[in-house]
């Protein structure tokens, strides 16, 4: 019994705070990634890198001199009128081609990607690097120890989420997405700018993976193919939750990367990507639109 | 008389026969000048060219983008490299890549088969993820490191043979290769078969008023474009000596789709020229600046954006006008 204890208390809980931590993380880049999809039917290859810039811009900026309190609001500031022109002078172009819209866009995002993990690469160089934690220290509770920036960036998470479920679900501007996403003639029709509102919603995708970057370049180190690397299983996140779906992501995102902790506890760590990617095909196989159902369609 | 498809084929086949004309002219003048750095790298090109050509024949005919086709290549570079070290038999090695692509594309072709446009594509991709990964982790396949020391063959042909470390008759015979893969797809694709699939493309719910199976059309689609990309996989340990799992990972299925957007999709004379002009390209540039990357990401955005069909998307019409007014009179 006591065995049992200490192996919840020192090995399975920290292990589960830590996939929490994690878990939060992708869940804020699955969410703009997830938003896009839902309304604009772009799957975004470039959302990674868009990630990698938000972690870049807080280093640089970081070494300026900035507070880290203050990039939290002024690095998504910055990417949101990046996402907003991308959309306006790239995306937008390939909409009304007649091929298939998903892929094109899909192809034109993942230039995009390429175009960015090198202009990383040019200023940036290809050196690790990692800025210092803000919020120092550990608090512990039943003799655990539960860094502080981790417990912080679970709530911030968290509040961040229920932001945009407001925004979405709650606000004019939600619900002009939301009408958009469900059918765009009709709401065209009806007055809502949809182009207008298709730019805006991706410049909020952009920013939310900019946000994510600042967030967690102190935990995982900032290095030019880390949105590669992290894009990954944000898109599995996507798959599973339901493209599009807002509550699908935040569910998906927690609940696979628990999977991924847990289960790395058992086998060697190396197999928890493939058990992952596993999931992702067996969810497409079986339940190809999601846990949960689309933006807009529910 | 031709119908429209028909010439459209022909046209290709003319745009075909100038790259042959091209490579054999390339090498002509590496085999004078004594190269073998550059055949070495132009047999990589016609390989990997292999791989955009399999990309072609599912996104250009049925509308289906593979975004993780380098699984099917990675299987066979690994199977032929995996036979070649017990059995130094080009035959053999080319027989079991064959007949075992012909089971694994049979399975994943019914997991993804099912799905349709985006699906798809995910599906295809995360095949990819898990199969790369595992691979990656077995140290039997020599994990991260991959295979090595696969041996010099001898590919007998009876009456001559060929051997592999010859930088120009691997080059020639890589080239006949890819040539009889090539007429392979131009073939099946201009049958009935090939129609159902371009019918598909265009208006799947209509397809089975027909009487056909869409299920069973895009399997065998599906299947076709495995083999293609497992039997130009399968030459890859020949050339290099050693295979990797980084064979199998998304970089090189997306270079396979960049060169088929690039030359042109649907068109498969278009993938082997887009994927030999990438390589080409790669080369060049990477000679001026490390960076080579940011240059082929915009080539390729101002292609997606302005020439959506591609280069030969670009040429080939003009050709088949060409074609049919020689035909009418």
């Amino acid at each position: 019994m006591d065995g049992v204890l200490s192996y919840i208390q020192f090995i399975l809980a920290p292990q589960m705070l830590t996939g929490l931590a994690l878990g939060v993380a992708v869940v804020l880049v699955a969410l703009g990634l997830t938003i896009i999809f839902g309304l604009l039917d772009v799957i975004n290859m470039a959302h990674g890198e868009f990630y990698a810039v938000g972690a870049y811009l807080a280093v640089a900026l970081g070494l300026a001199g900035i507070n880290f309190w203050v990039l939290l609001l002024l690095v998504p500031l910055i990417m949101a009128p990046i996402g907003y022109a991308l959309e306006r002078g790239l995306i937008q172009r390939v909409f009304n081609t007649g091929e298939d819209r998903h892929v094109t866009t899909l192809l034109l995002t993942f230039g995009l990607a390429m175009v960015i993990e090198e202009l990383i690469l040019i200023v940036f160089g290809v050196a690790t690097m990692r800025p210092a934690t803000p919020i120092p220290g550990a608090i512990q509770v039943f003799g655990m120890f539960l860094p502080n920036y981790r417990l912080f960036l679970i709530a911030f998470g968290l509040l961040v989420v229920a932001g945009v479920a407001i925004a979405v679900y709650r606000t004019r501007f939600g619900s002009m997405v939301r009408a958009a996403a469900f059918d765009r003639d009709m709401a065209a029709s009806l007055g809502v700018p949809v182009s207008q509102v298709y730019a805006l919603t991706f410049a909020l995708g952009v920013a939310l993976a900019g946000l994510a970057g600042v967030l967690l370049a102190p935990i995982y180190s900032v290095f030019p193919t880390m949105g590669r690397d992290f894009v990954f299983i944000a898109f599995t996140v996507v798959i599973v939750g339901g493209m599009g779906s807002i509550v699908g992501a935040v569910v998906a995102g927690l609940l696979l990367t628990q999977v991924q902790a847990i289960s790395s506890l058992f086998i060697s760590p190396v197999w928890s990507q493939p058990i992952v990617f596993g999931i992702m095909v067996l969810v497409l196989v079986l339940r190809p639109q999601g846990l949960f159902g689309r933006l807009g369609h529910a | 008389m031709l119908d429209r498809l028909s010439l459209s084929m022909r046209a290709s086949h003319i745009l075909v026969a100038l790259l042959v004309v091209i490579a054999l002219v390339f090498a002509l003048v590496a085999w004078s000048t004594g190269d073998r750095f550059y055949l070495r790298l132009a047999t990589e090109a016609l390989i990997f060219a292999g791989l955009a050509l399999s990309v072609d024949t599912l996104l250009g005919y049925t509308g289906l983008l593979p975004l993780g086709q380098a699984l099917f290549f990675g299987f066979g570079a690994y199977v032929s490299a995996l036979v070649l070290r017990e059995a130094p038999s080009f035959w053999t090695a080319i027989g079991v890549v064959f007949l075992s692509t012909l089971v694994v594309g049979l399975t994943g072709g019914v997991i993804a088969s099912r799905a349709r446009g985006v699906y798809f594509a995910l599906i295809s991709f995360g095949l990819a993820q898990v199969v790369s990964k595992v691979v990656f982790n077995i140290r039997e396949l020599g994990a991260s490191d991959g295979l090595r020391g696969i041996p010099v063959l001898d590919i007998e042909f009876g009456l001559f043979s060929i051997s592999t470390n010859a930088p120009l008759a691997f080059f020639l015979f890589t080239l006949a290769f890819i040539l009889l893969l090539y007429a392979l797809a131009a073939y099946l694709l201009d049958t009935p078969f090939g129609r159902v699939l371009i019918a598909l493309k265009a208006n799947e719910k209509r397809v089975p008023f027909l009487g056909y199976s869409v299920f069973g059309a895009r399997l065998a689609a599906y299947i076709l474009a495995a083999e293609i990309a497992a039997l130009s996989g399968a030459l890859y340990p020949m050339l290099r000596g050693f295979v990797s799992p980084e064979l199998m990972f998304f970089a090189v299925s997306g270079n396979a789709i960049i060169g088929v957007i690039l030359g042109g999709v649907g068109t498969l004379a278009g993938a082997l020229y887009g994927s030999i002009l990438l390589t080409l390209m790669r080369s060049i540039v990477g000679t001026w600046t490390e960076h080579h990357l940011i240059v082929i990401g915009l080539v390729f955005i101002i292609v997606v954006i302005f020439l959506p069909r591609g280069l030969l998307g670009f040429v080939r019409p003009r050709l088949e006008a060409v074609l049919s007014r020689r035909q009418k009179p």
